[in-house]
């Protein structure tokens, strides 16, 4: 009996193999598309070999489209115009698009598969992001639980960027993590530095790349990133500046102060950091300095949960409330925000009821 | 055949033939790694299937379902979020926070959709115990009854939930 059961699952295994690759071999043979033209923006004109998602099409051609899964389709980050040759839209697109979104032929690059002359329209911004080869120069500890890291880059590379944007670090394998994730970090040096970036990541619960990062990454490590990307950066107006940030929230802003004392402004500056207790402040020191450095700069940490050990006799409690000593006139200040939606929400409540325009604030969201 | 002497035949065939592709990637998905760096199973030698099962059984011991959990987490959460995700006491007898990171999570049983890194740890201020739970958590909980592995980095016991959270 227990034979002929397990006789007739050796042939049902046997069968299921056949048929499996007489599957791969017509893919081999019928999947085969050719060469392909993707047109872009209707200025540029690609020949690709067809049968690849967009996103990897398009990456192939070192050109980045944002994408936060890896090109799973489970994230939405990928999202770009196609004219003409996507095929349907696929029912895995379909939740991660809005009705207006599926009317302007928006589809998600990595579901797109490039079968035939595809037409396309992407920012122009993104044919600024590159891929960059870098090693890992310095690893400073700024509290228990987040590092900056500098990485120089190799190969003759530099980089063009705004404060306030971003890069997409690639992991490497290790442990038991077979594969290379990537995430997204800001840039937390000035962009007057064109051979080199700091990033300052924190430990993140159960986080893959930020455990390799704070457990495995050392200096001398040959580290891969994408960018620059992101809209959060400094305006080139002459209103007074709020700056709120909260844990590495911190990053943004240290890069467009660091710009600013190059660069030079008579702007008046107030930058609010909210931290839960003293062990949680970092580089304050240095954002100190800068009061001495621009003429109109206050830097006002605020802890949520001063430890009473620490003899705290700053500022406690939410940051909102002092504010009003910070605003002189709500129509003539903007403010730069980077941390968790909740203190995003909650800071952007407290500017609109002091009188600041919504559209003169902006933000960087960590959710 | 020495490797059969371990296992009955029907729980080899079982192991055999239980496991559809689909569930075969979800229990890939889970490993170690793949989503997050400890994954959702722990030191479990379970499939995530009989863990489900072993805790929808404890759920109905307890006269409560993966829904009301579900719900119980969310209020916690929601209540964190209401405060800007800084400390506050709940209905006097726990004390709630959220921390949110950048980034998103997805599902490993391939649901659409990504959840945001915010990990909600509330204490029951009696018993001092507390418990830190993601978005996902809550999704894997109402959608897919799924509490995560033995030792999982984030595996919620539905009997120490009911115990300390309602």
């Amino acid at each position: 009996m227990i034979n002929k059961i397990l006789s007739d699952i050796a042939l049902m295994s046997a069968i299921g193999s056949v048929l499996a690759l007489i599957m791969v071999i017509a893919q081999r043979w019928l999947s085969n598309y050719g060469e392909v033209k993707v047109n872009i923006n209707g200025k540029r004109e690609l020949t690709v070999k067809g049968g690849n998602s967009l996103l990897n099409t398009l990456s192939d051609q070192q050109i980045f489209i944002p994408s936060a899964c890896g090109g799973r389709g489970s994230c939405g980050a990928c999202k770009c115009k196609v004219e003409s040759g996507g095929g349907p839209l696929l029912p895995t697109e379909r939740p991660l698009l809005s009705k207006e979104e599926i009317s302007g032929n928006i589809r998600l690059a990595c579901q797109v598969k490039v079968k035939s002359d595809i037409a396309i329209e992407i920012p122009e911004s993104i044919f600024n992001i590159r891929r960059f080869n870098s090693v890992v120069e310095e690893i400073i500890d700024y509290t228990y639980d987040i590092k900056g890291i500098t990485f120089k880059l190799t190969d003759g590379q530099s980089i063009d960027f705004k404060a306030g944007q971003y890069v997409q670090l690639e992991s490497q394998p290790y442990e038991k993590i077979k594969n290379k994730v990537v995430r997204a970090y800001s840039i937390s040096s000035k962009p007057e530095y064109k051979d080199r970036i700091q990033l300052i990541i924190r430990q993140v619960p159960d986080g893959i790349c930020s455990t390799w990062v704070h457990k495995h990454l050392k200096v001398g490590d040959k580290v891969n990133f994408t960018g620059p990307y992101g809209d959060f950066y400094l305006r080139d107006t002459d209103a007074d500046i709020l700056f709120v940030a909260g844990g590495s929230g911190k990053a943004p802003i240290k890069a467009i102060l660091e710009h600013l004392k190059e660069v030079g402004t008579t702007r008046k500056m107030t930058y609010f950091f909210g931290a839960r207790s003293l062990r949680d402040l970092y580089l304050t020191e240095d954002m100190q300095a800068l009061e001495k450095v621009f003429d109109q700069f206050e830097y006002v940490p605020v802890l949520s949960h001063p430890v009473a050990e620490e003899h705290w006799e700053g500022k406690t409690g939410f940051v909102m409330p002092y504010f009003k000593d910070a605003i002189r006139d709500p129509k003539h200040t903007e403010a730069y925000l980077c941390g968790s939606p909740g203190m995003i929400s909650a800071v952007t409540k407290a500017l609109k009821e002091y009188g600041l325009d919504e559209d003169k604030i902006y933000y960087d969201s960590f959710g | 055949m020495a490797w059969m002497k371990t296992k009955s035949i029907t729980t080899v065939l079982g192991d055999i033939m239980k496991k559809t592709p689909s569930e075969k990637k979800i229990q890939a998905k889970m490993q170690p790694g793949i989503i997050t760096y400890g994954g959702f199973l722990g030191t479990d030698k379970r499939s995530y299937l009989q863990i489900i099962a072993d805790d929808e059984k404890s759920l109905e011991a307890l006269g409560k379902t993966a829904e009301e959990l579900a719900d119980r987490l969310e209020y916690f959460q929601q209540v964190s979020f209401d405060s800007f995700e800084a400390q506050a006491v709940v209905d006097d007898k726990w004390e709630v926070e959220t921390e949110v990171v950048r980034g998103y999570l997805p599902c490993p049983f391939m649901h659409q959709g990504m959840y945001r890194k915010s990990y909600t740890t509330v204490k029951n201020l009696q018993s001092q115990k507390s418990f830190t739970f993601s978005s996902l958590n809550i999704h894997l909980i109402r959608v897919h009854h799924f509490f995560e592995g033995r030792n999982s980095h984030f595996r919620l016991d539905p009997a120490e939930i009911v115990k300390e959270l309602f």
